[in-house]
């Protein structure tokens, strides 16, 4: 504790001493972080998206005009593994959804003399038993046509799976980058100070009071420009969101707060983990005579 | 405090700087070390602040063997040793008194202590009036006593001194043997080489040791304070 402003004032001199590589480092390592940022809030997006759409995931099976009572078939889709909610569609519902879907051009339906929609389920279920549901409805007594949307669904699971998959890519690649560059400069600024890291090293300083100050230095800068990453990646949502909400409302995105609060979190943690293990990684690496 | 026995010291390059040395120094002994330029009374010193090693023997300095492969033993024995070194070996850009607590900041003292001895020290040398000034600024002599106030302030066991009066005049040279002299204690041993004898004559209870071609002999041994 006694020597907590000396660890600030040696940083501050470190820093001093290569300014402009520095200052360069530090703001390549915002606009790295911003980068990551960008990537993960897409990707946070696209997942809240497919785990949204998942729950979406529902067949429509069609019953032939033989069964006469639909309550009773209903009940026995109900009790099939992966279900999740079954609901009776009538004639009248179908067209009138129809209606909607069609807009102005729903007078086209005007030319059939009667409602040429068939009532259906419409089955919720679990994305991942598909296969099995599907197979059992279709099965059953008194079903004509199961129809699925599964191709839609996956298609959505797949692109989300490959923003993952970019997402740790990204990850990968702000990690390494960001070691590189902290460690870089922790070790040009001990090249730079070695004559008074010798001297200290004569009068019997030990390693953590010698580094200490790099170390500092490097948490503080990749730090540093973890925040100048939130306050843009905040700016950007804010500015995002209220383009979106103004345009295309219907796009099921989270909750601003819960996005701005996630991202935040997460590069400033990534930059202070980042900063401390860059330094150490610059430090250890560093050639000093004993 | 130091007993070295059948030390040599051979550097990489094949030369030997020091052959088969026996030395006993005890706590609270002045001892000057003395012999001509490149005679291995820095290689000495070297030696005791484990800088360099023994290639052959053993020696001991405040019971610690100085060995190689104990480094971060060696870096606490260094802890008590108040070094000045030729170069002086001051830290640019800091302010005297900077560089005098420097040498405490990472031992044991508490923070106004660390602070008084640096001062206590500064006037010591007589240069409590250059506290804040950059050692850059400081003339030869007065960068030379800054030197020995980092040494002394942190009041170690052992003082070891590598020629502190080369590049001075006669007058400069005088004060900081006088200096030196005047911080023998009976718990502070203090070593001191020089090439120049004729600044020692004034010392006759210090200790003599004359070093050459890599050989010593003790010339004269000293009271203890």
């Amino acid at each position: 504790m006694k020597n907590t402003f000396y660890f600030i004032k040696e940083s501050i001199r470190i820093f001093r001493y290569n300014k402009l590589s520095n200052l360069f480092s530090f703001f390549g390592t915002a606009l790295i972080l911003f980068l990551l940022a960008l990537v993960v809030g897409v990707w946070s997006i696209s997942s809240q998206l497919a785990g949204m759409l998942k729950e979406e995931a529902e067949i429509s099976a069609y019953f032939n005009k033989d069964v006469e009572n639909a309550e009773d078939l209903l009940h026995i889709i109900e009790q099939i593994d992966g279900v999740r909610y079954v609901r009776l569609v009538n004639e009248e519902e179908a067209r009138s959804r129809m209606e909607k879907i069609l807009g102005d051009e729903s007078d086209i339906l005007d030319l059939f003399e009667e409602n040429p929609f068939e009532a259906y389920f419409e089955v919720k279920i679990h994305l991942d038993k598909m296969d099995p549901v599907f197979t059992q409805i279709s099965g059953l007594k008194g079903i004509d046509y199961v129809r699925e949307n599964r191709d839609v669904l996956e298609q959505i699971e797949r692109i989300s799976k490959a923003l993952e998959v970019l997402g740790y890519l990204v990850i990968a690649a702000v990690s390494i980058t960001t070691l590189v560059i902290i460690s870089h400069m922790i070790r040009q600024g001990i090249y730079q100070n070695h004559e008074q890291i010798k001297t200290l090293m004569l009068l019997g300083a030990p390693d953590n009071f010698i580094n200490f100050p790099y170390v500092l230095l490097g948490f503080l800068l990749t730090f540093g420009g973890g925040i100048v990453a939130t306050v843009f990646i905040n700016i950007l949502i804010h500015q995002g969101y209220s383009m979106l909400t103004g345009t295309i409302p219907f796009i099921p995105v989270p909750p601003k707060s819960q996005l701005v609060y996630g991202l935040s979190t997460f590069l400033l943690s990534v930059s202070a983990a980042l900063g401390i293990l860059g330094s150490l990684f610059g430090v250890s690496t560093s050639k000093k005579k004993k | 405090m130091i007993q070295a026995k059948n030390v040599s010291l051979r550097y990489i390059d094949g030369t030997v700087a020091l052959r088969e040395i026996n030395l006993n120094v005890k706590p609270g002994e002045f001892v000057y070390i003395v012999g001509p330029s490149g005679s291995g009374k820095t290689s000495l010193l070297k030696l005791l602040m484990g800088i360099e090693f023994p290639s052959a023997g053993s020696l001991y300095v405040m019971d610690q063997p100085v060995l190689k492969k104990e480094t971060r033993k060696i870096r606490k024995l260094r802890q008590n040793i108040g070094p000045v070194f030729q170069e002086f070996r001051l830290i640019q850009g800091r302010t005297a008194l900077e560089n005098v607590l420097m040498g405490m900041r990472f031992l044991d003292i508490p923070k106004r202590q660390m602070i008084i001895n640096a001062k206590n020290a500064l006037v010591k040398v007589g240069l409590e009036h250059k506290a804040s000034v950059m050692v850059e600024k400081l003339s030869f002599g007065e960068a030379q006593r800054v030197a020995i106030a980092r040494a002394v302030a942190r009041k170690p066991a052992l003082i070891l001194a590598d020629e502190p009066t080369g590049n001075l005049d006669y007058d400069n040279a005088i004060n900081i043997m006088n200096l030196l002299y005047n911080f023998r204690d009976k718990n502070t041993t203090v070593l001191v080489t020089t090439h120049a004898t004729h600044l020692i004559d004034n010392y006759q209870d210090a200790s003599l040791i004359r070093v050459e071609k890599g050989k010593i002999h003790v010339e004269r041994r000293g009271a203890k304070v």
